[in-house]
């Protein structure tokens, strides 16, 4: 039994096992407790009842009255078919002209535009909604009055947010970032040798383009358009603010109308119901990227050969180029930023000069003056910092153990750790909501019910310690084991000094996605566990523009320097050239 | 028949101010509220709910004039029902008291979450006294349209609801989500449920009118929109004391809910929250809602200057009673579905 257990998980000690074990059950129990409890509220009644609450039993109501509704086949299903591939297409479109622009061609101030591009990663989905309100409702928004006025049209318009392509348009830009960010890693470890040999051969810089660098690139260009989808699936904010004012419902805010309704009590029992085919689609995109980036790792385009990759010259098109993406970068990132901090100074007036002298700061005095503010700011700093702490200690452990020993079943943990990213924000929210509700742990409503909701995003945590663990040879562990250091002193003194910057990368980026969190703390929402996302959303809901925009700025300063740090520590990016 | 009137709320509030100072100065705590009083003063502070900042921002202040000590933290939610009811599965009880129009009340009230007090003991009529004691009554919430001056002729201004359906309109309303299924509910019980369904989805449909989950505030003021349908007085009173030149619209039809203010039973701070209660249930609690936020009592016998005018224009006044609510409720959440696009 002793040489089993030594063989499974190598030279722990039971102090070890001991460890890796509960950081196992953990995290299974961080995942797989919210999404059961879902399951079974599927097939619980009646409806407004809590799963397991005395007078419930087992019943296909749910399901019966969700799947006969005409309007979810007529409406819902069709609305977020075009929205989710409106914007995916549209986001992974503008991202790959821009990931191609700077990673591959002589664009001028790459660099610039490349941290540029990141920037609207920092602003809450909510703020971004509202911008867009601001620059594109149809008789008021800033570009429509320019538009007009340049024009001299009259009426409404040009442009109307508040519409299946004004969605599209939002969500599809508010994607750019993040899928830029996979692109121009798939870009830039593409190894030129093909490329050159295409060329040598005579092909034509089109030609080599379509026949040699699309091919070669295509399971790493179809990943990040799938997690696009997915992400995009999963979107909330958008739907929220911008398709109730066009009166159209997607999968994610109808799932919340159901939670949420203006008129009755929450349908737990439709809401799960609706949710089950939406975390099955969300989990069969994850398969299809899973595959897509083991199909792209086949390819063995990155390898431990130095290259650098072809740049190609784009001649007369070069500052053309850059205009337009200056263009891009002035509609997507100046301006929702620039709508931001003049609405929490002048509020709803549109910009003009003359205002300028009417700079209001109350909205921050306001801030400064509120106990609500200050208990959220602590309350973000804390569900922030405590669940991106859980998920990295547990996401190292994950990785240890898949990396590291022979324990039946790793394989499924790696899966499993991974699943959380195709579980949408709204499902999880609505998952714990279920679970803490029904446990007499006696945390529903309390800040701790947000950090135990928020640490189900095991997979980055993960991913990335598996990456630096990766990188570490096992010699090093084992020399320590051999000099007599235990396992846990040979974590602390040799693993833990390598892998911090991973860990620390990990820990930030997961801080930042914590502090920006919008639909988790708005279905968990109480009295005493308001976070700043929220209190905007509260503030924006209630009238207070400025208040919301000025909560918005804070996020944004209070974010701004964590993500130049996980940047610098996460990508760790060649200068080009 | 006299035209409906546009009401400039300018004059108006001067005598809502007038009204409510007299009551304010004629009233005094009684000996259980002062007994009340010097219980609650050990539990320190209560935790206020209401669906919207407007109804209760001012409670906090106010309450400490009159009774220091004891501190009201106020909570706006629209879903203050589910909340409520959820942290009560839960075994959690935060919420001390809760004020609410009676019909968004039904489901807490059913299970028996509201505490049942002898309002008589502290001056409350009789007639103020809802849901057996469960409740007592504050204010109405009197639903009108809000147009913004400067996008819109007097002359050209809607006289009744039907008015909104004209073409001119096409483009240039806004209404909430919340408020305006709920304003229909009024209407299927005045026109017949398939009537109002019409008149809501032409408002949809046809005039493109905008559906918002805010306040429509903003949309009158960038001009977004002209006239905000199925609004209520005290909002057109806080868009005008945020510096925006609005008017409100008696038209044929004044749709009033009714709000209550109620002690839950499970209430973490019973004294204060029951002492609050009936001090906002009171003559001067009540001359407040009308002096501060413009929430009037326009039940028959009110000395309210708000029901006077409204009186004065001839509009039929159509007040929620315990006898429709259930009904109405019924069809504002079917009309709800309908304003949300999902149906």
């Amino acid at each position: 039994m002793t040489a089993g257990f030594s063989a499974r998980f190598g030279a722990t000690g039971f102090s070890g096992a001991l460890i890796l074990g509960l950081g196992i059950l953990a995290a299974l129990y961080l995942i797989s407790a919210p999404l059961g409890m879902l399951l079974v509220a599927a097939f619980r009644g009646p409806q407004d009842l809590l799963p397991l609450e005395p007078g419930t039993g087992w019943t296909l109501d749910n399901l019966a009255s969700v799947y006969r509704e005409p309007a979810l086949y007529a409406t819902m299903i069709p609305n977020t078919a075009v929205f989710v591939a409106g914007a995916a297409g549209l986001g992974f479109a503008a991202a790959f002209v821009l990931a191609w622009l700077v990673e591959r061609t002589d664009l001028p101030f790459g660099d610039a535009v490349f941290t540029v591009v990141l920037f609207p990663l920092l602003v809450p989905g909510v703020v971004v909604a509202i911008a867009w309100i601001y620059l594109l409702g149809p008789n008021a928004g800033w570009i429509n009055l320019a538009l007009r006025g340049a024009l001299g049209i009259a009426g409404e318009g040009p442009f109307n947010i508040f519409s299946m392509p004004g969605m599209i348009l939002a969500q599809g830009a508010a994607l750019v970032p993040f899928v830029f960010l996979l692109l121009s890693a798939a870009l830039r470890s593409m190894n030129p040798e093909l490329e050159e040999a295409a060329s040598v051969a005579g092909a034509a810089p089109r030609r080599v383009f379509l026949a040699v660098t699309l091919p070669v690139l295509r399971p790493g260009v179809l990943a990040p358009l799938i997690l696009a989808t997915l992400v995009a699936f999963e979107q909330f904010e958008m739907p929220l603010i911008i398709g109730l004012p066009a009166r159209i419902s997607v999968f994610s805010t109808q799932i919340y109308y159901e939670l949420n309704p203006d008129t009755n009590l929450p349908a737990y029992g439709r809401a799960a119901a609706l949710a089950l085919p939406f975390l099955v689609a969300g989990l069969g995109l994850l398969f299809a990227y899973n595959h897509l980036i083991r199909q792209s790792e086949r390819f063995a385009t990155v390898t431990g050969r130095a290259y650098r990759p072809a740049t190609l010259r784009l001649g007369a098109w070069r500052w053309p180029a850059f205009a337009v993406v200056l263009l891009y970068v002035a509609l997507t990132v100046v301006l929702p930023l620039v709508v931001l901090v003049w609405t929490s100074l002048f509020g709803y007036r549109p910009p003009a000069l003359s205002v300028l002298a009417q700079a209001n700061f109350a909205p921050y005095a306001n801030l400064a003056a509120s106990t609500d503010f200050w208990l959220a700011l602590r309350n973000t700093v804390l569900v922030a910092g405590a669940s991106a702490a859980i998920v990295t200690l547990l996401g190292a452990i994950l990785a240890w153990t898949v990396a590291r020993t022979a324990m039946p079943g790793r394989a499924a943990l790696d899966v499993v750790s991974f699943l959380s990213i195709g579980i949408p924000s709204v499902i999880a929210g609505l998952a714990a909501l279920l679970l803490y509700l029904s446990l007499p742990l006696g945390i529903y409503g309390t800040v701790w019910v947000l950090v135990l909701a928020y640490s189900y995003r095991l997979a980055v945590a993960t991913r990335v310690a598996r990456a630096a663990l990766a990188q570490l040879g096992r010699e090093l562990e084992d020399a320590a084991r051999i000099a007599g250091g235990g396992w846990l002193a040979t974590l602390r003194r040799v693993v833990l000094p390598l892998a911090l910057p991973s860990l620390v990368a990990s820990f930030t980026l997961l801080f930042i996605i914590g502090f920006r969190e919008f639909t988790l703390p708005v279905i968990l929402q109480s009295r005493d566990n308001l976070v700043l996302s929220v209190i905007l959303w509260n503030d924006f809901v209630s009238n207070k523009s400025a208040d919301a925009a000025a909560v918005g700025t804070v996020i944004l300063l209070c974010v701004a320097p964590l993500v130049f740090l996980g940047r610098r520590l996460l990508l760790h990016r060649a200068p080009r050239g | 028949m006299r035209p409906r009137l546009a009401l400039a709320a300018t004059g108006f509030l001067c005598a809502l101010g007038t009204g409510a100072a007299a009551a304010a100065e004629a009233w005094r705590p009684n000996d259980a509220m002062l007994a009340l009083y010097d219980k609650a003063k050990a539990e320190k502070e209560i935790d206020l709910w209401a669906p919207a900042a407007i109804e209760i921002g001012w409670v906090p202040a106010e309450f400490a004039k009159r009774f220091p000590g004891i501190e009201v933290k106020s909570t706006a939610d629209l879903q203050g029902a589910t909340k409520i009811i959820a942290e009560a599965r839960a075994g959690r009880h935060s919420v001390d008291a809760w004020s609410f129009a009676i019909g968004g009340m039904i489901e807490v009230q059913k299970r028996d979450l509201l505490a049942s007090e002898d309002w008589g003991r502290y001056g409350i009529a009789k007639d103020n006294v809802f849901f057996g004691g469960q409740a007592a009554a504050t204010h109405n919430f009197i639903y009108t349209s809000i147009y913004a001056k400067p996008a819109v002729a007097q002359a050209d201004l809607p006289r009744r609801w039907a008015d909104f359906l004209d073409p001119k309109w096409k483009g240039k309303l806004v209404a909430q989500a919340f408020l305006l299924p709920r304003m229909m509910g009024f209407f299927a019980l005045a026109w017949g449920p398939d009537e109002a369904e019409r008149w809501g989805r032409t408002l949809i449909d046809e005039q493109k009118t905008l559906i918002v989950n805010t306040p429509s505030e903003s949309y009158l003021r960038s001009g977004e929109r002209a006239i905000a349908v199925g609004e209520s007085i005290s909002l057109a009173a806080q868009y005008k004391a945020d510096g925006l030149d609005v008017g409100y619209l008696t038209l044929d039809l004044v749709p009033a809910g009714q709000f209550v203010i109620a002690v839950l039973k499970d209430a973490p701070h019973p004294n204060a929250a029951l002492l609050m209660a009936a001090w906002l249930a009171s003559d001067e609690g009540r001359a407040l809602y009308e002096s501060l936020v413009h929430e009037a009592d326009i039940r028959p016998g009110s000395n309210s200057a708000l029901a006077k005018e409204i009186a004065a224009s001839n509009a039929k006044i159509m007040l929620e009673d315990v006898n429709t609510m259930e009904q109405r409720a019924k069809y504002y959440e079917s009309y709800s579905a309908l304003v949300r696009g999902q149906r």
